[in-house]
């Protein structure tokens, strides 16, 4: 096999000398068969005749020793492409209509493909991804991945693995002259690059510190995107340091770009010996009363089996929770049952699970895309093919085979898709970056490189070729299944099985119709669904707040300085012009709910259902700056900031789950840790979403703001006068003059606050509606061209028509009809689908209800119209018809 | 000269081999050594003959080299390769098992049967 593909090869390159070779041979042949001849009598000229006659067909001979090295087909090839091209550029308008649409069908599910692929598919940078485990426990779907240190110590003696390692996931302080700057980092197990396997560019990872500071604890390894970022990819890395919370940090090694730490979508750009966190921390090393976002990972010894490996790991886990030490876990027991492995090759799923469901919706809403543009083409290629059947029939008369003109139709399918799939390659390309750039916030940046790797090229090729296949099958099947005597007869467009009508172009129209009704009207259901969600009531007034993340540079401030240092920085905020309000707090509605509390509840049982409250520590006038509603009592004062009688504000909820319909004011709470310290109870307040826009308002507990343990981040809500993005500006400069200790990240509005947690909503959303306009702009285009094609293969019956006394307007109408008829038959079949679809969406949805007619109506009604229009020249070319014209043409 | 036979399908290949692997020939000798070695009886169809040469090429049976002949021109040499030696050996084993049959089976006398 391999060798015909050498010798044609060969040939290939040295094509003429092949031929000029060929020659020679066949010329000595007939002068040595002359020459013999003329040895036997013949004069020259006689034998020369002779020769060539008993020879036969010299061109002949060729052209079978051609076909012999397997050159005919590659001839043939050349000749259908080069008469492709030559089609082509006599009709552009016909070849970029059927090129735009392939490229857009092609590109847009290219582009979605390589978003899941990078999203959902791909594995971590790192030596054999498979081998890697997250250790986790408890039951259920979704087991918990949080452990603490004298657990990770445990698993380490388990001799199934090649190695265990730890991280923990950080927000560090990282001073860079007089600014600072908060940068994602971890800090991690002594062993984490040895067993992790990371790509390491320049220096060295780390492979045996020790978890316990000591002198040579000081290390930093970074990541390339930090290098290119701060250092602007200095030689000398390796010899700079940084400056975290105030030590000073030498830098050891850089980890590649391609590799960014377990979390998909958030890399980690500095990564710190956990002994460094341990030397703030020192009782982290024994912390049993815990499971604090420690994450342990571990890579599986060779030729150990998964099921190996977690008998061995779940015999440790037992053996841990029966140490006194973690009796307080017990009640627990669905999350302490049992040890589990979680396959860690493609880092945490947080990412995969928030966009799987989305993601896959608009991978179908692309194929169905694909699939409008494909029937287009088809059409296109149908109409066309019918005009050229006179010429097809001339061919075949001629004697040309079936199967040659066949394959010269599909050799013109081939080049129009691949045509097509190269302008969707290249619009992919763009296409991905800026759907992944929809998906990111300011609030959760998604970090991810999205490339055209092989992978995803071979998705668009393989697509390519179905499409290719798909739409260009059918026409040149048809095409050249040609009546051979009917149409030399004369009867070229007019009579024959031509007058018939099309049913598959009709089919492929009502097919076009049906999608585009589904993928309107699921784009439709998504914008409302976004619209509830805005529009839901959520206990505060979200105009004009101005919101900002606060923290302290150094962890070493005094309390009481932090203190006043907050109170005197809302009093100046609250005294500039074109604020109204200030206040602080350590969670905002629509961003986090608080901490988890238990209340001491005597009585009710033990579980965050029963006695969970969601702690919310605020300053003064919170409630005034958020606009929520103090439904009874009063807010907090000054007093209450600084007093030891700690008061608390309830929500509705809160107050009705523990004291019913009682009034709560003046009753007293009290902390499951804390219980012999009472809580009076000063105020009710409305309640507010906090977490979430879909779930309900969680209960909720506010105390004042010195009642947590400071310094911690917190947010600092501004409302004010007029339009918050006009102090979003300053007011990093403005909180700095303060004082220089503070850092403030992330400035946005309330209105931006809640559009980040929409934003996967409203991505969807977007991309939906962007498909369905495409949908629609195909559909139109392609009921266009199949009534003028229509019109035009019918002129002689409406000439007819108009001549035997039909008015224009009335031929206008019934021409009309046909093709209203098709859309109607087709909208029909596409709500049909659309109710099908709907169970599949529905968890996207939110506040639609089940089987909205509104909005299938509406959508039918819109596409009716678009279907009128797009009909409407075409018809009014069949009303003008010259009568006298039509009858003579052919 | 005994009365010209007709080439059996599929038997050019076999005697194109035979022919080629006895010396190097080019095209036209060829022709001229399968008349030979057949004892004038095989007349191989000209137009057949160099479509079968470029088809045994392409499948590497035999081999082609550009030499100069007797009269000092230049032609293209046929020679047998490896392979060709084997095909060649194999497709003779066969034919003669096939002649061997159909030869038993004309001699089969009725009180054979």
């Amino acid at each position: 096999m391999f060798r015909r593909f050498r010798s044609l090869a060969r040939v290939l390159i040295g094509r003429r000398r092949f031929e000029d070779r060929m020659s020679d041979e066949i010329r000595f042949h007939l002068d040595a068969y002359a020459a013999d001849l003329q040895h036997s009598g013949l004069t020259p000229e006689e034998a020369a005749r002779r020769a060539r006659a008993v020879f036969g067909s010299v061109d002949g001979v060729r052209e079978d020793c051609r076909q012999a090295r397997g050159l005919r087909w590659l001839d043939e090839l050349w000749q259908d492409l080069r008469y492709t091209w030559r089609l082509m550029r006599r009709t552009p308008a016909f070849t970029a209509a059927a090129v735009v649409s392939l490229g857009l069908g092609i590109g847009a599910t290219t582009a979605i493909f390589a978003v899941v692929e990078s999203v959902l598919l791909r594995s971590l940078a790192v030596d054999d991804p498979g081998k890697l485990y997250f250790l986790a426990h408890g039951d259920g779907d979704r087991p918990s991945t949080s452990s603490n240190y004298p657990l990770f110590e445990r698993y380490r003696t388990a001799d199934v693995f090649s190695g265990v390692t730890a991280f923990r996931g950080t927000a560090l302080k990282v001073s860079t002259g007089e600014l600072v700057e908060i940068v994602p980092g971890q800090f991690v197990s002594g062993n984490y690059h040895a067993v992790v396997r990371a790509p390491v560019i320049h220096g060295r990872g780390f492979v045996s510190e020790s978890d316990r500071p000591s002198e040579g604890s000081d290390i930093a390894v970074i990541s390339e995107r930090y290098w290119i970022r701060r250092f602007g990819r200095a030689r000398d890395v390796l010899d700079r340091t940084l400056t975290i919370e105030g030590r000073t940090v030498a830098i050891v090694g850089v980890t590649g770009a391609e590799f960014g730490g377990f979390t998909p979508g958030s890399p980690v750009d500095i990564t710190l010996p956990l002994a460094m966190y341990v030397r703030t921390t020192p009782r982290y090393l024994q912390a049993h009363d815990s499971f604090t976002s420690m994450l342990i990972i571990a890579r599986l010894r060779p030729g150990v089996s998964e099921a190996q490996a977690l008998a061995a790991v779940d015999a440790i886990f037992q053996q841990f929770m029966e140490e006194p030490e973690n009796r307080w876990a017990r009640g627990q027991t669905q999350l302490f049952s049992r040890a589990r492995l979680q396959p860690a090759g493609k880092g945490d799923d947080w990412l995969r699970t928030q966009y799987r469901a989305s993601l896959f919706m608009l991978l179908s809403m692309a194929v169905l895309v694909l699939v409008v543009a494909s029937a287009n083409v088809a059409n296109l290629l149908l109409s066309r093919s019918t005009a050229r059947a006179r010429e097809v029939a001339v061919r075949r008369c001629v004697g040309g085979d079936r199967w040659r003109i066949l394959r010269q139709f599909l050799t013109e399918s081939a080049v129009l898709a691949v045509l097509g799939g190269a302008c969707g390659v290249l619009l992919a390309i763009w296409g991905a970056s800026l759907i992944l750039a929809l998906f990111s916030t300011w609030r959760q940046p998604i970090v991810i490189d999205v490339s055209l790797n092989v992978r995803v090229l071979g998705f668009a090729a393989a697509v390519t070729l179905a499409t290719g296949l798909a739409f260009g099958m059918v026409p040149a099947l048809k095409g050249t299944r040609v009546d051979l005597t009917a149409m030399l007869k004369g009867d070229s467009a007019g009579s024959g099985i031509m007058a018939r009508r099309p049913l598959l172009s009709r089919a492929l129209v009502v097919g076009q119709v049906a999608l585009c009704v589904m993928v309107l009207v699921v784009a439709a259901l998504l914008a409302q669904s976004v619209r509830s969600l805005k529009a839901r009531p959520a206990g505060f007034d979200a105009a004009n707040v101005l919101l900002f993340d606060l923290n302290v540079s150094s962890s070493v401030v005094p309390r009481t300085k932090l203190e006043s240092l907050y109170v005197g920085l809302l009093d100046y905020l609250r005294r500039l012009p074109g604020v109204a309000s200030a206040a602080a707090s350590t969670s905002t509605p629509i961003h986090t709910s608080g901490d988890l509390r238990g209340l001491a509840l005597p009585g009710l049982p033990e579980t965050p259902e029963a006695r969970g409250m969601w702690a919310n520590y605020v300053t003064t006038r919170y409630f005034e700056t958020m606009g929520i509603r103090v439904l009874r009592g009063r807010a907090f004062t000054s007093q209450d900031m600084f007093s030891t009688h700690k008061v608390a504000v309830l929500n509705q909820r809160a107050a009705r789950h523990v004291f019913g319909d009682a009034d709560p004011i003046g009753r007293t709470i009290a902390w499951m840790g804390a219980p012999e310290q009472p809580i009076e109870v000063v105020g009710l307040v409305d309640d507010t979403l906090q977490d979430s826009l879909r779930a309900d308002a969680p209960r909720m507990v506010y105390s004042p703001l010195t009642d947590t343990q400071l310094p911690r981040p917190i947010q600092v809500a501004l409302r004010t006068t007029g339009d918050p993005i006009s102090l979003a500006g300053n007011v990093r400069t403005i909180v700095r003059s303060v004082h220089p200790e503070f850092i403030v990240e992330r400035v946005r509005t309330m209105d931006a606050q809640i559009d980040a947690f929409l934003v996967r909503e409203r991505a969807v959303t977007w991309l939906s509606v962007a498909f369905a306009f495409v949908a629609l702009i195909l559909a139109c285009v392609g009921v266009y061209g199949v009534m003028s094609y229509n019109v035009a293969r019918r002129v002689r019956e409406f000439g007819i028509r108009l001549a035997l006394g039909e008015r224009e307007h009335s031929l206008l109408r019934a021409v009309l009809g046909e093709a209203m008829s098709l859309a109607f038959v087709g909208i029909v079949l596409g709500v049909g689908g659309t109710l099908l679809v709907r169970r599949l969406i529905s968890n996207l949805l939110y506040g639609v209800p089940p089987h909205d007619l509104e909005t299938v109506t509406g959508v039918s009604v819109a596409l009716l119209a678009m279907m009128l229009i797009a009909a409407y020249l075409p018809a009014r070319r069949a009303a003008r018809v010259d009568p006298m014209r039509a009858i003579r043409a052919e | 000269m005994a009365k010209a036979a007709e080439l059996l399908p599929g038997t050019l290949d076999m005697l194109i081999l035979k022919a080629v692997s006895l010396k190097p020939l080019h095209g036209y000798g060829v022709l001229l050594r399968i008349q030979q070695i057949s004892g004038n009886v095989l007349q191989v169809p000209q137009g057949s003959l160099y479509p079968a040469l470029y088809r045994l090429e392409h499948q590497g049976l035999i081999a082609a080299e550009w030499g100069e002949s007797d009269n000092k021109r230049k032609a293209k040499y046929y020679t047998l390769t490896a392979a060709g030696r084997r095909r060649l050996r194999e497709e003779a084993a066969e034919w003669n098992r096939l002649v061997a049959a159909i030869g038993a089976a004309l001699r089969a006398t009725p009180d054979e049967v």
